[in-house]
């Protein structure tokens, strides 16, 4: 380095543009740039002790409650660890023992979830906003239940005129108890992922909790007594729920490098959180003791007492490295109780696909994983962090595999991907929707009368719609993308003043509490489980707690994690035959889709034995309804950090 | 000599009839003396001999007898009572209709409209232009598909099918009112209106390229009548025996910030007071402006809309001959405040959010930026320099990416070296446009311009310049505008904020220009465009930031002049976008082939 450049400070890259000192100036060449791509954790930092101790348990309680004290309310707190172990759930003196869901889209009781008031105990829903702040964030984002408010409505982003849905549109209705890929009781120890009680929360006041830069876990928070979203991204909110959290995270808060409102898609960043002004200092917070209020206890979920994390990535946390036909791709797996692999790539009981069929598929999509560009990580060039799955014709989970520091809510909402692409495109569909019983409304409307939805009803408005009596007999191949395209409260996707599409409810009903099909699928059980403890596997299709006696009650086997209607999954065929499903979720749609449809042809490729993608022409990108074309999948631009390849789907 | 004179038409016969020969003047009828020649001010006598008269020339005429006289209404017609008459549709003779004639004094107005006449009876000029402009362009450009439906099965990837045409037919009426005298005084007053007329059409090949609901299909028709110029113009005073003045406009009227618009070019509403001191060696501008909504598909002044919060003020002095004769320096401050932070979120005619931009957190916010500018266009000796140098010094409320209040401290530099050799003018660009280096600190270092409209580097004939490139997939945000250099990333240029945290650009480039006959000049530029900072692209699109190299602009361009004259011009060229490596990391550049550029253009002047 010359005298001058050193006098200057001045790059070498930069050198040769200082031919003028002016050009030099303007070229931006100065030696102190700071690096927008660090983060607090490189990658990989999570170690056996990477977990929230009692104290820490503690402190972020007490924490919450200054800030709650000092804006005169009364919350109620939830804590729990990467994986969902309810740790703590502590309610102050005063605090309401229930909550009200609105959406702030209707007044009332508009259909679904939306407008049940003062039913459900509000530990729950400081428990699900919880659990989402654990499970939408990693060591390389960090997302809050107001990103998932901003990513769950009808345009994305929310408010912005003509501007289809959300990219997790739908992704509310996952981590139920009822699925069979979640863990939901007690006799599973600390073994995750564990259930959400209402599913994901879009409601601001759920946050995660890091420490070293890696999560450990996720704080909600429940005080102003309603459970909704927020319609108005433009303004700054002083959400009392979402003070109060922040307060909590106070020493544990998310590096702000990899906060939500530093990650794009398509050049809008997430929302984390929308204000940190805080009444209280945190660092001078109380001892939890000496507080007002207490530790509850949550049936089914916790005792009236603090407990430890449990370190994501080992047996304990129910997610740990794979030993086997994975390991040398570095895939993680789920595990039970005793460490055994809970999903190892098998046969089919139902269908073609053998293990090694399986096997062969998750790791051409693994692989796809390790070289694709995150859409939702920092530092910028992170590959894309997924949980792959792939399900036979009976719905069964043959296999599963995770990237490391994949987002834990798509663990489910992976298997629920393959499962709903595989039931859409399957011959019973249409006749399993029509024989399930109808979701009953817990509320009532006008009080006295409930309210019903039928799940038939939606078979038809779906045949009618697309022009094709004999839609859902497995004439088409649905992929995830195209489902959602009729599930959505607009037709097309985002366009106002245009009806519904025929999965969803009308757009006057219409809220992220009352989709549709998805949710009218699950509700009875959805219910059942947070109102009456009931932890039976299966999800859709059930029986209501108010339904007569006799009512079937046997559920839809292939949908038994409930359905999920956002992109990122594909039907697998085998010499034009439907053969099962990949479900892939964790990053950005595109990416997810591309995991999938990609993989899949990789792998179609590699096993030469008749498995591939479906048929071009089966796909739902044949339909016009209306005029207007569906998806199939569509690949993200930029799609690999190796390479500057681009249209890598084109042709499949 | 007397041959000469001997062959010259008898005029008595064929009527009067313009000198044969301008050039041949017969010299005064003088003695020889010295005769004091002076011209106001204190400038020194100059000092003329006429030379001996010729003994054999023609006697001059001698003095007018009254009864030879002829009674003329004013001395712009005494070319009409000689007999001479052209139609109004001829602009290259004495012509009403282009400020050759007063108004007031004509026959058939003072016949038909006494009291109009009497108004404009005092040396009232109207001047009546009209341009046709039409344009065919053709060109390829990333297109995503839409994301809620495509045209065709099998859309896999984000990005499509990118063909695209348009054409657009714009008829511009310039409507002028004068009062004025002579060449060298300034006009009194001037009223102008300017609407102009657009009708375009435009075809794409994916579904909400050209509006945002997909339903609306792969083409548009768009029309729009816009007013480009409504202006009152007084002029307040003279200075100097020369005619040195200050003027005061108030209107519509057109502004351009330097000789090359790189900051400001516009047509905004406002006042401007300016004029010249020291026989033209000085001029002065000082404008309050507001700018007007654009029409978004014709780029048209659109009245129908409430104007834009925001405001224009600038200051700015010309010196001649400074620092060396045939050099003008030009030094500016423009200050731009924008208010529209706080107004409701506005989107364009095809629906898509234009402000705040689709950008960081999408919320509103206002902005102060002062830009401090030398400018200088002239020649060297035998070389021709224009050039500009700005910074860029502000603050911004809240910037969407960082979510923080920002510093902004921007610079911008450009230069055009030329040399005439012969017929053909060989000419050397530069640019440099500062970028932003880390889009979330409190600093926003990426230049941008208020309303560029850069003549540089080939202009429009250009790609880079030329054509918008959508940069993220919804193609909300532009990675530069269209008629315009910046990488600025903005929503638009004509409609959008300025937006400071941008990739900045270096454009080095050659070009010539070929008069290869009076009619016909051949245009060629290659460019080499660069970024300066990746950083804010790598966010926008959440991948690792992309190679600086943003490839090779390489255009030709012909323009074809039948008659020799401005009134109909024929421009044609075409321009690729020859990708680096940067570009490639960015767009699907090796799966279709290079952007282009491909654009026919008719202008009729009268």
């Amino acid at each position: 380095m010359s005298p001058w450049s050193r006098v200057l400070r001045i790059e070498p890259a930069c050198r040769w543009g200082l031919t003028l000192l002016f050009a030099a100036w303007l070229a931006g060449c100065s030696g102190s740039s700071g690096n927008p791509g660090s983060t607090a954790c490189a990658s990989g930092c999570v170690t056996p002790s990477s977990i929230l101790t009692q104290d820490d348990i503690r402190r972020v309680i007490a924490q919450a409650v200054g800030e709650a004290q000092a804006r005169n309310a009364k919350a109620t707190i939830a804590v729990v660890d990467r994986v969902g172990n309810v740790l703590a759930v502590y309610q102050m003196t005063g605090a309401r023992d229930k909550f009200d869901i609105s959406s702030g889209r209707h007044v009332g009781f508009a259909g679904g979830l939306d407008g049940l008031a003062d039913t459900l105990p509000s530990t729950l829903a400081a428990i699900a906003k919880a659990v989402t702040g654990a499970y939408l964030s990693s060591e390389g984002n960090a997302f809050s239940t107001r990103t998932a408010s901003q990513i769950v409505q009808e345009n994305f982003n929310p408010g912005e005129s003509q501007q289809p849905s959300g990219p997790l549109y739908g992704v509310q209705f996952s981590q139920l108890s009822c699925s069979d890929v979640i863990r939901n009781s007690d006799m599973h120890g600390s073994v995750g992922p564990k259930r959400s009680p209402l599913g994901l929360s879009a409601d601001p006041g759920g946050l995660p909790l890091y420490k070293s830069g890696t999560v450990v876990g996720g704080i909600g928070v429940i005080a102003d007594g309603v459970y909704g979203l927020d319609l108005d991204i433009s303004d700054i909110d002083q959400d009392l729920d979402e003070l109060i959290a922040v307060a909590g995270t106070s020493g544990f808060a998310a590096p702000t490098d990899i906060r939500g409102d530093r990650i794009t898609a398509d050049g809008r960043t997430f929302r984390y959180v929308d204000s940190e002004s805080l009444k209280s200092d945190p660092t001078k917070a109380a001892a939890l003791a000496s507080l007002p209020g207490a530790l509850v206890a949550v049936a089914g979920y916790t005792p009236a007492s603090v407990s430890a994390g449990t370190a994501f990535g080992t047996p304990a946390s129910g997610i740990r490295k794979d030993t086997g036909v994975f390991a040398s791709i570095g895939g993680y797996v789920l595990v039970d109780a005793a460490n055994n692999n809970r999903f190892p790539p098998r046969d089919a009981t139902e269908g073609p696909l053998r293990a090694s069929d399986v096997q062969t598929i998750l790791t051409e999509g693994y692989k796809i994983a390790i070289r694709a560009r995150g859409q939702i990580r920092r530092p910028l060039g992170s590959f894309a962090e997924v949980s792959l799955s792939v399900v036979d014709t009976n719905g069964d989970l043959l296999g599963f595999v995770r990237t490391p520091d994949a987002p834990v809510f798509g663990i489910d909402v992976a298997v629920q991907k393959g499962r709903s692409v595989l039931f859409f495109s399957h011959p019973l569909g249409g006749s399993e929707l029509l024989a399930v019983p109808p979701a009953i409304y817990l509320a009532e409307a006008p009080p006295g009368r409930t309210v019903t939805s039928s799940i038939g009803d939606y078979v038809g408005a779906m045949r009618t719609f697309l022009g094709d009596p004999k839609a859902l007999t497995g004439n088409i191949a649905w992929a995830a993308r195209g489902i959602g395209n009729i599930h959505r409260p607009t037709f097309p996707d985002g366009i106002a003043d245009t009806p519904a599409g025929p999965l969803s409810k009308s757009f006057d009903t219409w809220s992220p509490f009352n989709v549709g099909l998805q949710l009218d699928l699950v509700y009875n059980q959805l219910v059942k489980a947070a109102a009456a403890g009931d932890t039976t596997e299966g999800c859709s299709g059930r029986a209501s707690l108010l339904a007569p006696a006799g009512t079937p009650d046997g559920g839809i086997r292939r949908l038994r994690n409930g359905l999920q209607i956002f992109a990122g999954g594909v039907p697998i065929y085998r010499n034009g035959v439907l053969a099962g499903a990949v479900g892939i979720s964790g990053d950005g749609i595109d990416q997810d889709d591309m995991i999938a449809f990609l993989g899949l042809a990789n792998a179609a490729r590699i096993l030469n034995n008749g498995i591939a993608n479906a048929p071009a022409a089966m796909r739902d990108d044949n339909l016009a309804p209306m005029g207007t074309r569906l998806r199939y999948v569509q690949c993200p631009q930029a799609p690999f950090n190796d390479s500057s390849e681009q249209n890598v789907c084109a042709g499949i | 000599m007397v041959a000469a004179l001997a062959a010259m038409p008898a005029f008595a016969q064929e009527g009067l009839k313009p000198a044969v020969n301008e050039d041949r003047k017969l010299p005064p009828d003088l003695a020889p003396a010295e005769v004091p020649l002076r011209r106001p001010g204190d400038s020194k006598p100059v000092e003329f001999f006429p030379p001996a008269a010729d003994p054999k020339q023609v006697p001059g005429p001698l003095p007018a007898t009254p009864r030879e006289s002829v009674p003329l209404p004013d001395r712009w017609r005494i070319m009409q009572a000689l007999g001479f008459k052209f139609p109004l549709v001829d602009p290259y003779n004495q012509n009403i209709l282009k400020g050759d004639i007063p108004i007031g004094d004509d026959p058939w107005l003072k016949e038909k409209f006494p009291l109009l006449a009497k108004v404009f009876q005092d040396e009232w000029f109207s001047n009546v232009g009209i341009i046709s402009d039409s344009l065919a362009e053709f060109r390829r450009l990333p297109t995503p598909v839409a994301p809620q439906t495509s045209i065709r099965a099998q859309s896999d990837d984000l990005f499509g099918q990118g063909k695209q045409y348009t054409l657009s037919q714009t008829v511009i009426v310039s409507l002028a009112l004068i009062k004025g005298n002579t060449t060298f005084r300034p006009p009194d007053y001037e009223f102008r209106f300017v609407p102009a007329f657009n009708v375009n059409y435009s075809h794409v090949e994916e579904n909400r390229a050209l509006r945002v609901d997909p339903r609306e299909g792969i083409s548009r028709t768009d029309n729009h009548v816009g007013v480009q110029e409504w202006f009152a113009d007084m002029h307040l005073r003279n200075v100097s025996d020369r005619f040195d003045f200050d003027s005061l406009r108030v209107g519509i009227q057109p502004f351009i910030s330097d000789f090359r618009g790189f900051v400001f070019q516009d047509v905004p509403v406002g006042i401007r007071l300016f004029g010249t001191r020291d026989n033209n060696q000085w001029q002065y501008n000082l404008g309050l402006f507001r700018r007007l909504e654009k029409d978004t598909n014709s780029g048209l002044n659109d009245l129908n809309t409430i104007p834009r919060r925001d405001y224009v003020i600038v200051g700015n002095l010309f010196r001649q001959d400074f620092p060396m004769p045939g050099f003008t320096s030009q030094g500016t401050v423009i200050t731009n405040i924008n208010r529209e932070g706080h107004t409701r979120d506005f989107y364009n005619s095809n629906g898509l959010l234009e402000r705040p931009a689709v950008f960081g957190d999408v919320r509103g916010h206002d902005y102060n930026v002062t830009y401090l500018g030398y400018s200088g266009d002239g020649h060297l000796g035998r070389w021709n320099l224009s050039t500009s140098l700005y910074a860029a010094i502000g603050h911004d409320e809240r910037n969407p990416m960082s979510g923080k209040p920002a510093d902004i401290r921007a610079g911008f530099a450009a230069a055009e070296l030329s040399r005439d050799f012969s017929w053909v003018r060989v000419r050397l660009n530069a640019l440099f446009q500062s970028g932003d280096k880390d889009p979330f600190d409190g600093k926003s270092t990426g230049f941008d311009a208020i309303l560029e409209n850069p003549q540089f580097a080939g202009a429009d004939t250009s790609f880079f310049i030329r054509q918008g490139v959508p940069l993220v997939g919804g193609g909300g945000v532009a990675l530069s505008g269209r008629n315009g250099v910046l990488a600025s990333l903005r929503s638009s240029k004509d409609q959008g904020q300025s937006n400071f945290v941008n990739p900045g650009l270096m454009l080095l480039g050659v070009g010539a220009d070929a008069d290869l006959k009076p009619e016909l000049r051949v245009i060629g530029n290659v460019s080499y465009l660069r970024f300066q900072d990746t950083t804010i692209l790598g966010v926008l699109r959440n991948q690792l930031p992309p190679n600086r190299e943003l490839g090779w602009d390489v255009s030709a361009a012909v323009q074809y002049r039948p008659f020799m004259t401005q009134n109909v011009i024929l421009n044609a060229s075409a321009a690729a976008l020859i990708p680096g490596k940067g570009l490639k990391q960015l767009y699907d550049e090796d799966n279709r082939g290079p952007q282009y550029s491909i654009l026919v253009n008719l202008l009729l002047t009268y």
